[in-house]
């Protein structure tokens, strides 16, 4: 019976004081969905990614090499560390579909054990059949037994489709560096037999080696060996984390990494802070009933437990229906935001991590009321019962300059008061507003850089109206120079090429060679000033150089066509916001030992395009660069949608602290108040003494908030996309944007407050003491 | 001319079902200046009579006149405005603002009252002219009180409600604190209506309600006023 009615007893104190206990509800399911939420986007990713590459038998590296030899795939897995290599072939072939997507080319041989597609339906056979992308072919309607026909080296290869697969390699699956977003209808894979391409090449043919490690080789070191082994032929070693899909699928995970420490820490800091004062402040209010009890003879441990399990019950709820709510609809609407091919999109929970915030949770709820509860325990049931002495008035800093402090109206001077005596609720609301006003400024910056990247890329550094894509088998540079277009013409050639950066490091860069001129791809540096590619090195972009820790005037050495490095200064740094890679000019690239092979023409028309011209043999593709800019505007979509995630949360965290703060501020004065009404004060003017506190603290929290905007913008910048080189810059705007929207919070809570103040009773001024 | 006019004023209370009518009928008149007492076991209905006088409370039926004015069936907006001009409060257990200093809390009355005090004359009136600045949990229980009176009067009010002022003070304060009222409120021509059980108040005063269950049961008018001094507790 003793636990009994101690229960129903905490029932009710908890409907007594229900708008704390629901705020510090709120404020656990919040702080525990966010932080599950986030968590479970790039758990998932991560574990379903893993499961991919595991079962794809993914290579660690691939070297890229024309026609590798027997012993040169011997000699490299013979190297220390090596577990396994083997030869494939891969290329990016048109199709016959509708739209002329293209397909990316692997063709394995019979035993090959690398790499191996993930079937879905249907079967590898190996043996003249193709497996098929399940992604592409549901965009292109098509079945396993269907037919497709791929076009490589200018000839025509009809297969049948034997099977649907995924790919450990495409799971971010993206044409090339310029497209940022999946488009299934455009791009997939196709995976084939060796044997097929003798038709078309006729023999066997291959121009990659997959290279399997064995387990803790140093992968560095083991780089070097396999390009001594190459020699001069060598193209590029790809690491597994630098192939594209990876290296996209990690920079998620990393990104998602980044927010699901930030924003979490954020919302507890909040949420601890809140929970605690509030929990100490209702334990102590409890004070005179504590004393009953133990003077009744409830044993020490049985009132304990009684108040503890306040907190813990509250907390406990809380965060189990953060856990259930957070991944389900967070991360699940997230995770396909995020237009990922992986086998399974079941949401995987970090249990680690949402045991230590509960863990927190319960410090802050039950551990602290704990305290509070045992530090009243230890005084005598006499002592409890009596009342407690009246907290004293203090004077304040303010009243030193008599000046201003004689001028002050009384209200003003209790307000002031009342701040320095609870200036612990003061900073606590202040850090809420400050999270809130923090979390809209970046996300809201992240929104307006991002749709500043494409304008920025469209707007400023290519100038071009359309850029077509050539057939390079086709055409050289003297070619396309005598071509007269109407309207002005630039060459360029994008490839990608081996590069050892000072540190040490192999990687392939994107990198650009072009004519010295450059009409149509205008370059600035980070303060606008425009710049030149240099003539006697090379160009570098920013993000590029900073991921390196290189400046001008260092040295890199570049991977010429079948000869050794190159070493190259850089010789100029621009800021390019999309795409990040090297510039150079074509006579560079030539004095280098190359030739220089256009792969594309970026052309402004006088007039309209010369569609005579576009639909000559030699044009593969073309693209205007209204549709590259929306292509890449709408790839940030799921950028706003996290955007407006953290807004809701952020705003419901700010308003939850306000209201908070407000009523405590409210109910603990209620007396003070009722005694003010009886004076005769109209309910306005009480209104305004409790409730300019927090207008206090929502400008403090408001100005505090832009540091914290500015962080958060500039954490998100730098981690959100390698490719992209986002600044982070809180603009104006945004800033007047948060501030107002975090008054509108404000104001709509002062509201609420206002309208339950009105419920104030007049006669509890003459009730005595309690 | 009568200053406060009780006609037949009912105040019923809902608890529940059960109706309670906390005044039941009430008739009197009190004239102005005058120092008036209203005694009655607790549960008699003498604070729900201060209350209604004070508006705070509006009666059921009934009319309430003071100072020619009709208080009831005025507007909470009146109300507060008649509480802010006319009435002075003095509470039992002081309701001084913690976190005002003494002068600060009779200066609260400066803020909303058309024609108020001085605070510092009042407060030395009080004899607090040296505890001015101090926070009312510094001073005992009789200076807090002595603050509340300074603050009830500072208003420059017609009528000053004391509801049980020495109930929380031991008797040699008590004394201390009417001998205060009294005085004061006779210097500045106020109206005082004093609401408490303790009987022995009533001999210092010009009328005395004797309050029943609801009714007044007994009004008594004392010609020769006894000073606090002489009063027997």
């Amino acid at each position: 019976m003793v636990r009994g009615s101690l229960f129903i007893k905490s029932l009710r104190d908890m409907r007594k004081s229900k708008a704390q206990f629901i705020s510090i509800f709120i404020m656990a399911t919040l702080a525990v969905f966010i932080m599950t939420g986030l968590d479970s986007i790039w758990f998932t990713v991560e574990k379903h990614a893993d499961a991919m590459y595991r079962s794809a038998n993914m290579s660690d590296l691939w070297v890229t090499v024309p026609n590798p030899s027997e012993q040169m795939v011997w000699g490299i897995s013979k190297l220390d560390g090596v577990k396994l290599a083997e030869k494939r072939f891969t290329a990016d072939a048109d199709t016959a579909l509708p739209g002329s997507p293209t397909l990316h080319v692997y063709a394995l041989d019979g035993r090959s054990t690398l790499d191996q597609p993930e079937i879905h339906e249907g079967k590898f056979s190996k043996s003249g059949g193709a497996v098929l992308d399940i992604s592409f072919a549901k965009a292109h309607n098509l079945k396993t037994g269907d037919y497709i026909s791929i076009k490589l080296n200018s000839r025509w290869l009809r297969l049948k489709i034997d099977g649907l697969a995924l790919s450990g390699e495409h799971v971010f699956a993206v044409k090339n560096s310029a497209s940022l977003a999946p488009n299934h209808s455009e791009y997939g894979f196709i995976i084939i037999n060796t044997d097929a391409l003798k038709s078309i090449y006729g023999q066997k043919i291959y121009n990659q080696i997959s290279v399997k490690t064995l387990p803790g080789s140093d992968i560095p070191q083991l780089v070097q060996k396999v390009g001594a082994v190459v020699g001069n032929n060598l193209i590029g070693i790809t690491l597994q984390k630098d192939n594209g899909s990876v290296s996209s699928v990690n920079s998620r995970i990393q990104q998602f990494r980044t927010l699901s420490v930030v924003f979490p820490i954020l919302f507890l800091l909040v949420t601890a802070l809140i929970t605690q004062s509030t929990m100490v402040r209702m334990i102590e209010n409890q004070r005179s009933q504590i004393g009953i009890l133990k003077a009744l003879g409830y044993s020490k441990r049985s009132i304990l437990w009684h108040y503890t399990s306040y907190g813990v019950m509250v907390g406990v709820l809380g965060s189990v229906l953060g856990l259930l709510t957070g991944p389900n609809i967070f991360g699940r609407i997230m995770v396909r935001q995020l237009n990922l091919t992986l086998n399974s999109y079941s949401l995987k929970i970090n249990y680690l991590h949402f045991v230590f915030v509960l863990i927190l949770i319960l410090i802050c709820t039950g551990g602290v009321s704990f305290l509070a509860c045992r530090k009243l325990l230890s005084d005598a049931p006499a002592f409890l019962l009596r009342d407690k002495p009246p907290k004293s008035g203090q004077h304040i800093f303010l009243e030193s300059i008599s000046s201003v402090w004689e001028k002050m109206k009384f209200s003003s001077k209790l307000i002031a008061r009342n701040m320095v005596k609870n200036k612990g609720r003061l900073i606590m609301s202040t850090i809420g507003v400050m999270g809130c006003t923090g979390v809209i400024i970046s996300a809201l910056t992240v929104r307006s850089t991002l749709s500043g990247i494409s304008d920025y890329t469209y707007g400023t550094t290519f100038t071009f109206n359309q850029k077509i894509v050539l057939d390079t088998s086709k055409v050289n540079s003297t070619y396309l120079k005598n071509l007269e277009l109407d309207g002005i013409t630039q060459q360029i050639e994008e490839t990608a090429v081996q590069v050892i950066f000072p540190d040490g490091s192999y990687k392939m860069e994107l990198t650009n060679i072009t004519t010295k001129e450059s009409p149509l791809i205008y370059l600035q540096d980070i303060d606008g000033n425009p710049v030149s590619i240099p003539e006697n090195g090379v160009l570098m972009t920013r993000k590029l150089c900073k991921e390196k820790g290189l400046k001008k005037g260092d040295i890199i050495q570049i991977k010429i066509k079948d000869k050794g490095y190159a070493a190259v200064p850089i010789e100029e740094i621009a800021y390019i916001a999309s795409g990040q890679g090297i510039y150079m000019t074509d006579t560079y690239w030539e004095s280098l030992g190359e030739t220089f092979k256009p792969s594309a023409l970026l052309v402004r028309w006088n007039g309209e395009p010369d569609q005579k011209f576009l639909d000559r043999d030699i044009v593969s593709d073309s693209a205007t660069r209204e549709s590259m800019q929306d292509g890449l505007s709408s790839s940030l979509g799921v950028v706003n949608l996290a955007v407006l995630f953290l807004i809701v949360l952020g705003s419901s965290l700010a308003f939850v602290v306000l209201y908070n703060t407000g009523m405590l501020n409210y109910v603990e004065r209620v007396r003070d108040l009722a005694t003010f009404r009886v004076l005769g004060f109209h309910n306005r003017e009480i209104q305004y003494l409790v409730l300019i506190e927090n207008y206090f603290s929502v400008l403090l929290g408001m100005l505090s908030g832009i540091p914290v905007g500015r962080f958060i913008s500039w954490l998100i910048a730098s981690t959100i996309d390698e490719r992209l080189d986002l600044l982070g810059n809180i603009k104006l705007m945004d800033v007047l944007i948060a501030g107002a929207m975090t008054a509108l919070f404000a104001w709509i809570v002062n509201k609420v407050i206002a309208h339950k103040m009105k419920e104030l009773d007049i006669f509890e001024a003459l009730k005595s003491v309690e | 001319m009568d200053f406060i006019t009780f006609e037949n004023v009912e105040r019923e209370y809902c608890i529940g079902s059960s109706v309670i009518k906390a005044v039941d009928g009430i008739n009197f008149k009190l004239q102005k200046g005058t120092f008036n007492v209203v005694l009655g076991q607790s549960g008699a209905g003498k604070t729900t009579l201060l209350n209604l006088l004070g508006g705070m409370d509006s009666p059921t039926s009934g009319r309430i006149i003071v100072n020619s004015k009709e208080i009831s069936g005025m507007s909470e907006y009146d109300l507060t405005e008649y509480r802010r001009t006319q009435i002075g409060f003095v509470f039992q257990f002081y309701n001084l603002v913690p976190n005002l200093t003494a002068l600060e809390n009779v200066q609260l009355a400066e803020e909303i009252c058309p024609e108020p005090l001085d605070a510092r004359d009042m407060l030395k009136r009080v004899g607090l002219g040296s505890r001015m600045d101090n926070f009312p949990s510094q001073l005992s229980g009789g200076e807090q009180q002595r603050v509340s009176i300074a603050r009830a009067l500072a208003k420059n009010p017609q009528i000053v409600l004391c509801d049980e002022p020495t109930g929380a003070l031991d008797s040699e304060t008590g004394r201390k604190v009417l001998r205060l009222i009294r005085e004061v409120s006779d210097d500045l021509g106020k109206t005082v209506i004093v609401v408490t059980h303790n009987a022995s108040i009533s001999e210092m005063a010009h009328t005395v309600l004797h309050m029943r269950d609801g009714k007044i049961a007994r009004v008594q008018c004392n010609d020769n006023l006894k000073d606090v001094g002489e009063i027997v507790w």
